[in-house]
């Protein structure tokens, strides 16, 4: 058996030992279903070089690409999310010599919170301290049973840890918020159910009973049942999703609010569940190179604003250049018809919507299994891999360097 | 009847799986996607049987898909569930919420029944790219 970092989910699991065999994965060590897709992936709907629906070499892909963006008066790097930070870190290189614009995945959905995180507004903490120390998790409009499958298992609620040694039985308590009862939601010991748009209410309601006042809304006794849980924790841990995010908008003043007061009975942190392998990556390196961590131009030096990010930029720019991401997939109708529209340079390892209407297609090795590189977790923490079976196909980073060279 | 729904969208493994394994284009992945929870009473109100096609409807756009009973403990009248794809983008406004997330989360649609096939992925880039 090879090891391997699985590169399914943001949580990086680095303990996979697996086989492949003809048209498929063999045998696997802790790789979960999710993670098992993934890799089988590698066997299915590979992409090809391709220029303007032609069977291409990948020099004259590169080539085109290259010519596209030099052509391009507003061109657009979008993606990375499933880039290596040693791609991501050539992407925002490039972006800045082509005074491109660059967003991420994270513009349609967490970045809100990534950056509350990221600048240091909210508390927060490694996965590796919930696993030794954390005794209370909210999972509030996440669901990581079917987006993170061994959150709970490696970190936040079944596993011993160094001063939780007994466990979800007797030792950690788990409280799910959602609009519906998710798969995440049947595993934990307490479950509220919030209304469609609910949860600025419900946050206040938690609030109320903080302060020894009657909630709100939802059922008194189990808010002061949740009141009394919250009081007890000596390490709470809040894991939100984008039902928290897209549900309180601007409203994310809220949580900071609720966190507040709950740091002031007991300590508790707050860790995103990014979906993509590298999502985190992506934006910490952005930050650090201009001070956001998203929807960033470079045209005439750096700049940010909402219009920037990917709904805005389908509007104003003129080319793309997508990396690892499916966005006419992903995005809402209106957008990925504008995204179509243009033409489109699609870097992926896979066939997807996007490469199907991309004007060039260039196939890259997959992060994890055939290539190495290193990535940040969803709380944080670096994780390096070394491919588990080498391709012979490039990885981002090498595609984006033979861009850069070309433009 | 027209059944007036707010759908709310969610990730879900097996979806995920069925296009790693199958592809986008293959029919585990369009039979989880192309496909809607309903609250018990609103299908017995709007005539609605499991397994039936229903036309989803805004003016966002349409689709056709099969309707499935929610497996929620509590009735959610007016509350529809669907599995994140590109059937459902396709009912998704592209105006974005106020910190720019679109409205994955609340998207206000009808539903009826149909007699038509399930909208195919094949039609949906169609539209996509036309």
């Amino acid at each position: 058996m090879v090891k391997a970092v699985c590169t399914g989910c943001s949580l990086l699991c680095e303990d996979i030992d697996l086989t492949l065999k003809a048209g498929g994965v063999g045998e696997a060590n802790n790789l979960c279903r999710k993670g098992f897709g993934h890799f089988s992936a590698l066997f299915n709907e590979r992409t090809i070089p391709r220029v303007d629906n032609q069977e291409a070499s990948l020099d004259q892909a590169i080539s085109e690409a290259a010519k596209i963006l030099k052509n391009a008066k507003k061109p657009l790097l979008y993606g990375w999310s499933s880039s290596s930070q040693e791609a991501q870190k050539v992407g925002v290189d490039l972006a800045r010599k082509l005074g491109a614009v660059i967003d991420d995945t994270t513009s349609f959905c967490q970045d809100v919170l990534m950056d509350l995180v990221l600048k240091g507004k909210i508390p927060t903490c490694t996965l590796d301290d919930v696993r030794n120390f954390a005794d209370v998790m909210i999972f509030w409009g996440s669901d990581p049973t079917n987006s993170h499958p061994r959150h709970l298992s490696r970190f936040s609620y079944y596993p011993r840890g160094e001063k939780r040694q007994k466990g979800y039985e007797e030792e950690r308590d788990s409280i799910a918020v959602d609009v519906r009862k998710s798969s995440t939601a049947k595993l934990c010991k307490y479950y509220f159910k919030v209304a469609p748009g609910g949860d600025a209410d419900f946050i206040n309601s938690v609030i109320s009973v903080l302060d020894g006042k009657i909630p709100r809304v939802g059922d008194k006794k189990k808010m002061i049942e949740l009141g009394t849980v919250l009081r007890k924790a000596e390490f709470g841990v809040i894991f939100p999703g984008l039902g928290l995010v897209s549900a309180l908008q601007d409203q994310m003043g809220l949580l900071e609010t609720l966190l507040a007061k709950l740091n002031s009975i007991k300590p508790y942190k707050v860790i995103p569940t990014s979906e993509h392998f590298n999502t985190r990556g992506f934006n910490q390196l952005l930050m650090s190179e201009t001070g956001f961590i998203n929807r960033v131009s470079f045209k005439g030096g750096v700049s940010s604003n909402p219009d920037l990010g990917i709904e805005g930029a389908s509007r104003s720019c003129d080319a793309a250049l997508i990396i690892g991401s499916d966005p006419l997939s992903e995005l809402p109708f209106g957008v990925a018809r504008r995204l179509a529209k243009m033409p489109l340079i699609a870097i992926d390892p896979r066939r997807s919507l996007t490469t199907d209407a991309a004007r060039v297609v260039i196939p890259s090795a997959m992060y994890g299994l055939e290539s190495g590189g290193s990535a940040i977790r969803t709380d944080g923490v670096k994780v390096s891999f070394s491919p588990a079976y080498p391709a012979e196909k490039p990885n981002d980073e090498e595609i984006l360097k033979r861009i850069m060279e070309a433009v | 009847m027209d059944l007036a729904v707010t759908i709310i969208t969610y990730r879900e493994i097996f979806q995920y799986e069925a296009e790693k394994k199958k592809g986008r284009s293959s029919e585990d992945y369009k039979k989880l996607s192309a496909s809607v929870a309903l609250d018990k009473g609103d299908m017995a109100n709007a005539g609605i049987k499991a397994g039936q096609n229903v036309s989803m409807s805004n003016d966002v756009g349409q689709i056709v898909v099969a309707a499935r009973l929610s497996e929620e403990d509590e009735p959610h009248p007016g509350i529809a569930f669907m599995i994140t794809s590109p059937w459902s983008n396709q009912l998704v406004r592209e105006d974005v919420c106020k910190i720019s997330v679109p409205g994955y989360k609340r998207v206000s649609a009808k539903a009826s029944p149909s007699t038509e096939t399930a909208t195919d992925i094949s039609d949906l880039f169609k539209r996509i790219t036309a």
